[in-house]
């Protein structure tokens, strides 16, 4: 597998790592400055082997006011998967692009931007919708955005559904005389 | 910075053609359309027959998932995860199973990961059987499309039986495997496949013996190895260009270690990189499943299938992440999945191999093209839009 | 090129000379596989309307709803599950959950129809072609969402346990309690059953969650007496138990005991009310036991005077003169007492209340509430009963209460199937006789609590069921000898339960150093006055009240034993309860 701690004594040496930790013996998490992030992953695309890119995505950390982007790597001759992660600030979210490393970053990019409203400056086509045409709405992938209340106030239901609870309707039909118990 | 002259950066080009000149025409293909592998849009500029551009467009099939898992609990999410890809969702189901077990600690009997592993391979062959069918009626040859699609309700057949379902099994869940196999399934399941050998044989025989077929599809998309790791190329597609990567072998998850397989690649099998050699391919990539199968039949051990979790009315999964992928018969198959120590997930990511197949790759290997090849291609590089915006 | 690519492709043809793949035939004639998860069954006998089903559907495709010829009772809710077919995935997550089994899938997947409101059905009410099919999904074998198995409760062996009059159960630690209150569901259907319908799966909620205050606080929302009920409540609740249809009903009462246990006393304070403003009102209550002091401390919190009024030394009544200490330690019952007497109620002990004096206190107080227990041991109407050797079941439990050996020799027969011939007989168990319990009718009659009867069976206890009692005689030695007639079960015609018939010449004579006499008690009323002078009703030596414990004079309430037929402590503190918010209703001119 890799040794996780001379991979971090490389990148003490030219990024700050934040933190790295160990999932499973085949993958681990590295934690660096937004600022970091584009030559981190550079340099261990180019220097530790990792050329793969399987995925980027985010975490809305809401409670936290920050976004959390992962870009998950893979070191196929090490067979070790490695998610370097960053925070930025949600309320106002830039990260600066990847597009020249891989030729999916810029779809991923894209995603992020309609998704949670990342913005990444010079992506190519960034401004294009991924997936939703002519959405007017929130980024909807924000825990803040409550799909169950905007589906309530812009859709009607078919009427007819009512549910009981059922220690509140034995209440009502067994003892209603003790109810206030 | 990539060689901008093979790998030139796209930004989806339709307005760099001046489509009032005569010269140039734009035809959408999709997103309802025989030669696109599901709904996807392909947004084409033609100059003549020749494709000059292509820009695809998703989202037709962009049902949320990510959004409606984290409002549920998590056992009430595997009945959600095998709809995000409908032709193999098993490896949904598994990959969702796998990594919520993984957080909570969880360790599921031998069984039941034998069962697993059998259902991970019946579903990329049932998958494959329906991608044969869609590569060659893509070049016209309806009939083995007939074949294979038949061949494909009888292994529905067999995951009726075992699972209770034809297409959305959510049979395997967190905790092992949602009942064991019936009476009699396994002698059902040998003698499917000794009938779809057969059909293969004969498949083999008219569509790789054939003019039309190696007219068409030999030297069409041509896929190099430096371009893998650039467009992040998994599975047979990078295969066949010689690459041997297979995550079964490299993550060696479930009991890929106790079987006996060989990677195959475009070079153990003698085919070039392209449309017809990445057939071949998967047309033995098909035969190795079945193998596959066939030893898993032979050697499963007994016990039980499942271990339960805790009250999953009120189940907490400790906090923090995984990554987990899987080969599916696309490529690196993943789910990434957060945990913030509440009753439901923080994050589900799903990782589809199509994401950079159909958009990036697909828009690169596409001008040059005749606007005839385009569904050959498509399907080719074996893409499911249902994964890509989920 | 070659020759090959050319002629290959023709062997297609041969499909022309094979057998079609197709099935001929309308898509209604093939079934689906066994295990096919097709539409919804029902069984509604056994359905209990407990709505997990609802609970696990994750696209809100159940509701719950009340069903036309469906009556609920204690255990069933009377509502049932109604499935929306366009939001159902068919994954079955509500069959695998399904807390009694009723609910199946068949395995049909064919239903056309041009009204779609009719895909809003209840399974097994809505009759449907496939109710009876044979085939479908069900929970499969060896596949469980739900803890079947209770966590072990540690306890004294039964040695250890002979030994003394030690705490016999050792109370769960915070690790098995979390896991035990990890079984519930919260179906809520034991709040109905619970005589003081506590908010049960609040408090359980309240265990799994570490939450001790909100615990205790939801406690006492409804009892008072925690500690107390938590070591000897009947569990009616555990006896509806969702979770007890197919495996061990959740250990509700351990839970409740969890919470008392963790909290002391001088730390209530912290997670529990204080009384309201005083409201300048005084209720007298006769009788401390647990419906006494129930009322008195709902009345207290509403902000009322309250004095109690007890003939004993102490108060507790059954729970403290009753039971014995191994079930119920005297110090968990203070705990109980204390915290209400802290509150502000006061209690006056050896004082008894006669007909007199209830008129003095109608006159000094607002409201009235008696709650006096039935003290008053019934006769086993045989001649020889008054024997010297003879020994009533109370007053013996009374001696041991009041810490005195109650000498009852080395052989001992207690003649009664009820708690007190249980705890009597356990009780000189532990003074080391040897114990023989002889009831007229058989074991499964006995209206003792079913653990009760089967721990005095591991005590070594012997039973000797369908002995009529014929009369008591001196024996040698200055033994007692207690003759009786094995019966025989004979049906009743009426349909009532069997009777026992006297068996001709089977008359045996059990010889032993002591007979204790435990069969029933009744209500003795000697305080109160004449319906004429009271405005209470007596009728069967029970007064009569209503659901409220309202009697016919609107100040005066009763509750517990005497009015009762339950005759637990928890329906007691249930009359206590209601009669307290009944009381402060009248006091106040509230509307109900």
């Amino acid at each position: 597998m890799v040794d996780l701690k001379a991979l971090r004594a490389e990148m003490d040496k030219r990024y700050k790592v934040i933190e790295i930790s160990e999932q499973r013996t085949d993958l681990a998490f590295l934690e660096c400055d937004k600022i970091d992030v584009p030559d981190a992953v550079a340099y261990l695309r180019d220097h530790e082997g990792y050329v793969h890119l399987s995925f980027i995505t985010c975490v809305d950390r809401l409670e936290d006011e920050q976004f959390e982007i992962v870009y998950m790597l893979r070191n196929h001759e090490k067979k070790h998967d490695l998610g370097v992660k960053t925070k930025i600030d949600r309320k106002n979210p830039v990260m600066d692009s990847m597009h020249n490393h891989w030729a999916a970053v810029a779809t991923y990019q894209r995603e992020l931007r309609e998704m949670f409203g990342i913005e990444f400056p010079g992506s190519p086509g960034v401004n294009r919708p991924f997936a939703l045409e002519s959405w007017a709405g929130p980024p909807p992938m924000r825990r803040d955005f409550d799909t169950r209340k905007y589906s309530e106030e812009t859709y009607f239901p078919r009427p007819g559904r009512e549910t009981h609870d059922p220690a509140e309707h034995m209440k009502k039909t067994q003892y209603p005389g003790r109810a206030d118990l | 910075m990539p060689d901008r002259e093979k790998f030139p950066v796209h930004t989806g080009g339709v307005e760099n053609f001046d489509l009032e000149s005569g010269r140039y025409m734009k035809v959408w293909q999709g997103p309802q359309h025989p030669g696109v592998t599901g709904n996807m849009a392909l947004e084409l500029v033609t100059s003549g027959d020749e494709i000059v551009d292509l820009k695809t467009h998703v989202g037709y099939l962009h049902r949320g998932f990510e959004k409606l898992m984290e409002r549920r609990k998590w056992i009430q999410n595997f009945p959600l995860v095998c709809r995000i890809c409908v032709p193999e969702p098993d490896f949904n189901e598994y990959l969702y199973a796998a990594a919520t077990e993984e957080l909570a600690g969880i360790e599921i009997p031998e069984r039941a990961v034998w069962i697993r592993t059998l259902n991970l391979e019946m579903a990329r062959l049932t998958s494959f059987l329906m991608w044969l069918g869609g590569q060659a009626g893509a070049f016209g040859m309806g009939t083995i499309g007939q074949w294979t699609v038949t061949m494909r309700d009888f292994m529905l057949d067999l995951f009726e039986e075992l699972t209770g379902g034809r297409i959305y099994h959510m049979y395997i869940v967190p905790g092992g495997v949602r009942g064991d196999v019936p009476q009699g399934w396994f002698s059902h399941v040998l003698t499917t496949l000794k009938n779809v050998e057969k059909v293969l044989d004969d498949i083999e025989l008219v569509l790789f013996n054939n003019a039309v077929f190696k007219k068409r599809a030999v030297g069409l998309g041509v896929i190099t190895p430096d371009m893998v790791d650039y467009y992040g190329i998994t599975g047979p597609n990078a295969r066949a260009s010689g690459v041997a990567r297979d995550i079964r072998k490299d993550r060696s998850y479930l009991i890929y270690d106790k079987l006996d397989f060989d990677i195959i690649t475009g070079i153990s099998i003698g085919v070039d990189s392209d449309i017809f050699g990445r057939t071949r391919l998967r047309a033995a990539e098909m035969r190795q499943s079945i193998s596959l199968i066939r030893q898993m039949i032979d050697k499963m051990p007994e016990g039980p299938v499942h271990v339960s979790p805790p009250n999953v009315l009120h189940w907490k999964i400790p906090a923090g992440e995984t990554y987990l992928s899987a080969e599916c018969t696309r490529g690196e198959y993943g789910y990434y999945i957060v945990s913030d120590g509440s009753d439901k997930p923080r994050r589900v990511y799903v990782r589809g191999p199509s994401y950079t197949h159909a958009v990036a790759l697909f828009e690169h290997m596409a001008p040059g093209t005749n606007i005839a090849d385009t569904a050959g291609l498509m399907v080719s590089l074996h893409t499911y839009p249902p994964e890509i915006e989920r | 090129m070659s020759i090959k690519d050319i002629i290959a492709p023709f062997a297609v043809w041969k499909r022309a000379f094979e057998k079609p793949w197709t099935i001929k035939k309308p898509i209604d004639d093939r079934p689906g596989a066994d295990r096919y998860r097709g539409f919804h069954k029902n069984d509604g006998d056994t359905c209990i309307g407990c709505g997990t089903c609802e609970t696990i559907c994750q696209n809100a495709a159940i509701d719950m709803v009340p069903v036309d010829g469906v009556q609920g009772d204690g255990g069933d809710s009377g509502l049932r599950p109604q499935i929306d077919y366009g939001r159902c995935c068919w994954c079955a997550l509500c069959v695998d959950i399904c807390t009694t089994g009723s609910l199946t899938m068949s395995n049909r997947y064919v239903w056309t129809d041009n009204d779609p409101d009719v895909y809003r059905f209840i399974p097994g009410y809505d009759s449907k072609e496939w109710d009876n099919a044979e085939t479908g999904y069900s929970r499969p074998e060896g596949y469980s969402l739900l803890k079947e198995e209770r966590v072990e409760m540690p306890a004294l062996s039964v040695e250890e346990g002979l030994k003394s009059f030690v705490e016999m159960i050792k109370g769960y630690s915070a690790e098995q309690a979390v896991k035990e209150a990890d079984r519930c569901v919260e179906c809520g259907i034991c709040v109905a059953e619970c005589p003081a319908h506590m908010d049960i799966p609040g408090y359980i909620r309240a265990v799994r969650e570490g939450n001790i205050d909100e615990g205790m606080r939801l406690l006492y929302e409804t009892n008072p007496f925690p500690a107390s009920c938590g070591r000897i409540c009947t569990h009616r609740c555990e006896e509806v138990c969702s979770i007890g249809h197919n495996g061990d009903s959740v250990a509700i009462r351990w839970l409740k005991r969890y919470i008392a246990d963790q909290v002391e006393l001088e730390d209530y304070g912290k997670a529990l009310p204080r009384p309201e403003e005083n409201t300048g009102k005084k209720i007298a209550v006769i009788g401390a036991g647990p419906g006494g002091l129930t009322a008195a401390y709902y009345l207290r919190m509403l902000g009322h005077d309250v004095a109690v009024l007890e003939a004993r030394k102490a108060g507790g009544g059954m729970l403290r003169y009753g039971i014995p200490e191994y079930r119920l330690p005297y110090d968990q019952l203070d705990k109980d007492i204390e915290y209400i007497r802290g509150l502000g109620v006061e209690i006056r002990y050896s004082i008894n209340v006669d007909a007199e004096s209830f008129k003095n206190l109608e006159k000094d107080y607002d409201a009235l509430f008696f709650s006096t227990g039935l003290s008053d041991p019934y006769k086993l109407g045989i001649d020889g009963e008054d024997n010297p050797r003879v020994f009533g079941g109370l007053a013996v439990l009374d001696e041991v209460t009041a810490g005195k050996d109650p000498k009852l020799g080395k052989t001992v027969g207690v003649i009664g199937g009820g708690n007190v011939a249980m705890d009597a007989a356990r009780t000189a168990r532990r003074y080391g006789a040897e114990v023989t319990v002889l009831y007229r009718r058989r074991v499964v009659d006995m209206p003792a609590d079913i653990e009760e009867i089967e721990e005095a069976a591991e005590e070594g206890i012997t039973i000797i069921p369908q002995a009529i009692p014929l009369r008591v005689e001196d024996a040698a030695d200055g033994k007692v000898g207690f003759v009786w007639n094995m019966a025989e079960m004979v049906d009743d015609p009426d349909g009532g339960r069997p009777r026992p018939q006297p068996i001709k010449g089977e008359i045996h004579t059990f010889v032993c150093d002591s007979l204790i006499s435990a069969v029933g008690q009744g209500t003795n009323l000697p305080y109160l006055p004449e319906e004429s002078e009271s405005g209470v009703a007596v009728k069967r030596y029970k007064p009569v009240v209503d659901e409220r414990g309202q009697t016919g004079n609107p100040g005066i309430f009763a509750g517990g034993d005497i009015v009762n037929s339950r005759k637990d402590a928890v329906s007691a503190i249930g009359d206590g309860h209601a009669a307290a918010l009944s009381i402060d209703r009248f006091l106040m001119k509230k509307e109900a």
